[in-house]
């Protein structure tokens, strides 16, 4: 069909109709949008990309290289690069590559990316207080920083340090006004100096993986795939069914850690008859399961029974009593709402610490909980007391750990049984109640 | 379970809630360092404050700032100091005996406002002194974290300043729900002229929409909720707490305070079955 052919195709007799002629409008009749690139100039790399053929050795060959080029370029964005060398000549003016000084972090080049060179210059001499190390946060009770933490792991640190100047990094000599500071000890620098990450040393690590590995040994019990696999490194022991590599690492990793934490609880809890300062005892966070049973003392009579938890919500809104309320323990009233609880001052019951390193509290009527260790925060907890009749907000101190309390399962499962028993025997002794099939 | 596992210690167990309901516990997220004033701040007298709304449940504790020149930054320091003033004004919170008028306000110290948290299970507070452990319930429980709102408020200024023309960043809030109809001002307008952020957001919401009267059912009944408490806490006052810090005398009376003083053995009504059965369905 020969349908329309182009416009203006004079000069043949059949106009192909394929091909459509250039023209500045669309086929919709709009005017054409021209692309006209914005080229980057290329006046420079040409340029550049004829020096480093002529220049001496020390950048690597290769046009597109000329920016990575060198170790010693401090340019850090383009350090070793080279796919983006290209295309951008266009860049303010540079120095050419081979004069290029090195100046800013990076300066040293990778060769000391274990530590920073920073320039304190008159900061760190200027600070008229002492710098904030690890003495400081322990003096406080402070939970917050690495170094605090129940006392193994506080000794160990410590060690740790002082183990740090003896393989201290040997560093290069630094530039004049260029002070070289391990970055594990950047926050001794300045009251508001960064926290510095967690540093294990090696030789810390190759402690705890031996203590792991022997503590496996020590496992009695063959149970599957349970410590019979030592860690997955190379100086371990070898694994013996390759289809439980990855389940002796997750593991291992959740057993380790457990028994760090099973001394700690016990070494918090057994500190019997230490005479501490006042603020020295450390501040703990039990978390119970709800309802918490209530307790009352036995002089007076029971009051309503155990549904109400002392934590429950409603209590928030009520008006706060002053602070002045001290022991012993009084005759609790029948509980109204709207009063504040009653008045609980007493023994409840006891903290079993077992050799296994479980921890168990009992309390009144076969209240058997097992304590665990929660997880542990990194930041600041701070048990207050606000009193808002005296306008007081009260710090009491920083809470260390945290436990969490479960009912233990075989208790709680016993009781229900037994429950159930009484039920059942409740029934046959009063006997079957008579259908009336009338 | 091993066979030998036998009791090593005992360690009594305390109940007490001489200091309930006020015992409260306040997390501080990101920090990792203890709650004081910096040297430099403590030399020129300052110290932490904090402040309680009592119905909203909110407390800020401002924290002074250490301001040395090597690090803390004097310019920006009064600019965003503005911008904090500006805030306040806005939220009606202007403490008159903390505002100094003859200089340039700063920025000098760092709010940290709480957000209640929920608790699960109940929460207790355990000492350990002379071989027994003394519990305590908390009723609440914080976190605080620092309050950037005098950043918002430079920002509308910086805003409004730019006029209509303002970029994609700078965008009114959350973009409306195609599905919902944009609610509608009236009862900002009631309420009268105190109101801050969120009441101009929803003025200029209205001028966009078409047909502005038809709808007071049009605010879905969580976002009327919400906007509500928002007022109320706005409209409820700041009251002054005394700070005080772990360290101080005051703080040592409650801390002594918490302790159980009597060893009388309790009773409880609960067994253990009663953990099973007031556990809620989800």
């Amino acid at each position: 069909m020969s349908g329309t052919p182009g416009p203006s195709n004079t000069g043949k007799a059949i106009a192909s109709l394929a091909k459509m002629p250039a023209t500045d409008t669309t086929r919709a009749g709009t005017q054409k949008m021209k692309f006209i690139p914005t080229l980057p100039i290329r006046r420079k790399k040409e340029e550049v990309k004829q020096e480093p053929a002529a220049a001496p050795a020390p950048t690597p060959t290769g046009a597109p290289s000329e920016r990575g080029g060198g170790r010693g370029q401090g340019r850090g964005r383009a350090r070793g690069d080279p796919s983006r060398g290209g295309g951008r000549a266009a860049a303010p003016p540079r120095p050419p590559p081979p004069e290029m000084t090195a100046s800013g972090p990076f300066a040293m080049g990778p060769s000391l990316a274990g530590s920073s060179a920073w320039r304190s210059g008159p900061r760190v001499s200027s600070i008229p207080t002492a710098p904030r190390g690890p003495p400081d946060p322990a003096a406080l009770g402070a939970n917050l920083t690495k170094t605090a933490a129940p006392a193994l792991k506080k000794e160990e640190r410590v060690e740790s340090r002082v183990h740090v100047d003896d393989d201290a990094e040997v560093y290069s000599d630094p530039d004049e006004g260029v002070e070289i500071v391990d970055m594990r000890n950047v926050h001794t620098m300045d009251w508001m100096a960064p926290e510095s990450l967690k540093w294990e040393s090696a030789r810390d690590r190759s402690k705890k993986r031996a203590a792991k590995v022997e503590k496996e040994e020590d496992e009695l019990t063959p149970d599957k795939g349970k410590a019979k696999h030592g860690p997955i490194t190379t100086e371990g022991p070898p694994v013996d069914d390759v289809g439980d590599i990855n389940f002796a690492n997750a593991l291992d990793l959740s057993e380790s850690e457990e028994e760090e934490v099973m001394e700690n609880i016990i070494d918090d809890f057994a500190r019997d008859g230490e005479d501490q300062s006042l603020r020295q005892e450390r501040l703990y966070f039990f978390q119970f399961p709800s309802p918490f049973p209530s307790f009352v003392s036995k002089s007076s009579e029971p009051s309503d029974p155990g549904e109400q938890s002392h934590v429950s919500e409603h209590q928030v809104k009520r008006v706060s009593f002053s602070a002045d309320t001290k022991p012993p323990a009084s005759v609790p009233e029948d509980v109204d709402k709207d009063q504040p609880p009653p008045h609980v001052d007493g023994v409840i019951g006891q903290l079993e610490i077992y050799k296994s390193g479980a921890v168990k509290m009992r309390l009144a009527n076969g209240i058997l909980l097992d304590v665990t260790a929660a997880t542990q925060s990194s930041f600041l907890q701070q048990a207050v007391h606000v009193d808002r009749a005296t306008k007081n907000l009260r710090v009491l101190g920083e809470v260390g750990r945290r436990f969490v309390a479960t009912p233990d399962i075989d208790s709680l499962l016993e009781a229900m049984t037994q429950a159930d028993e009484a039920a059942i025997a409740k029934v046959e002794t009063e006997g079957l109640l008579p259908m009336d099939t009338t | 379970m091993e066979t030998d596992d036998h009791v090593v210690s005992v360690l009594p167990v305390h109940l007490s809630n001489n200091l309930a309901p006020n015992l409260q516990l306040h997390q501080f997220p990101l920090l990792n360092r203890s709650l004081e004033v910096p040297p430099s701040a403590t030399l020129s007298g300052k110290r932490i404050r904090a402040r309680l709304k009592p119905t909203a449940r909110r407390l800020e504790v401002h924290v002074p700032v250490d301001h040395r020149p090597e690090v803390w930054n004097t310019e920006k320091s009064k600019e965003l100091g503005a911008g904090r003033l500006e805030d306040d004004k806005e939220k009606n919170q202007l403490d008159s005996n903390r505002v100094k008028e003859n200089e340039d306000p700063r920025l000098s110290e760092v709010r940290f406002r709480s957000e209640a948290i929920p608790h699960v299970g109940a929460y207790m507070l355990g000492v350990v002194r002379k071989g027994a452990l003394h519990l305590h319930p908390l009723t609440e429980t914080h976190q605080l974290r620092p309050t950037l709102t005098y950043l918002d408020a430079l920002n509308r200024k910086s805003r409004r300043a730019r006029g209509a023309d303002s970029d994609s960043e700078s965008d009114d809030g959350p973009p409306p729900d195609p599905d919902e109809v944009p609610p509608i001002s009236t009862p900002p307008k009631a309420k009268g002229s105190v109101g801050g952020a969120k009441e101009v957001q929803v003025t200029a919401r209205k001028v966009d929409e078409k047909g502005g009267q038809h709808l007071q059912g049009g605010l879905s009944a969580v976002r009327r909720e919400m906007l509500m408490g928002i007022r109320a806490e706005e409209e409820d006052e700041w009251q002054e707490l005394a700070y005080h810090g772990p360290e101080s005398a005051e703080s040592n009376e409650a801390y002594e305070a918490l302790f159980s003083q009597c060893g009388d053995v309790l009773e409880s009504q609960s067994n253990v079955s009663t953990f099973l059965s007031s556990t809620r369905g989800r």
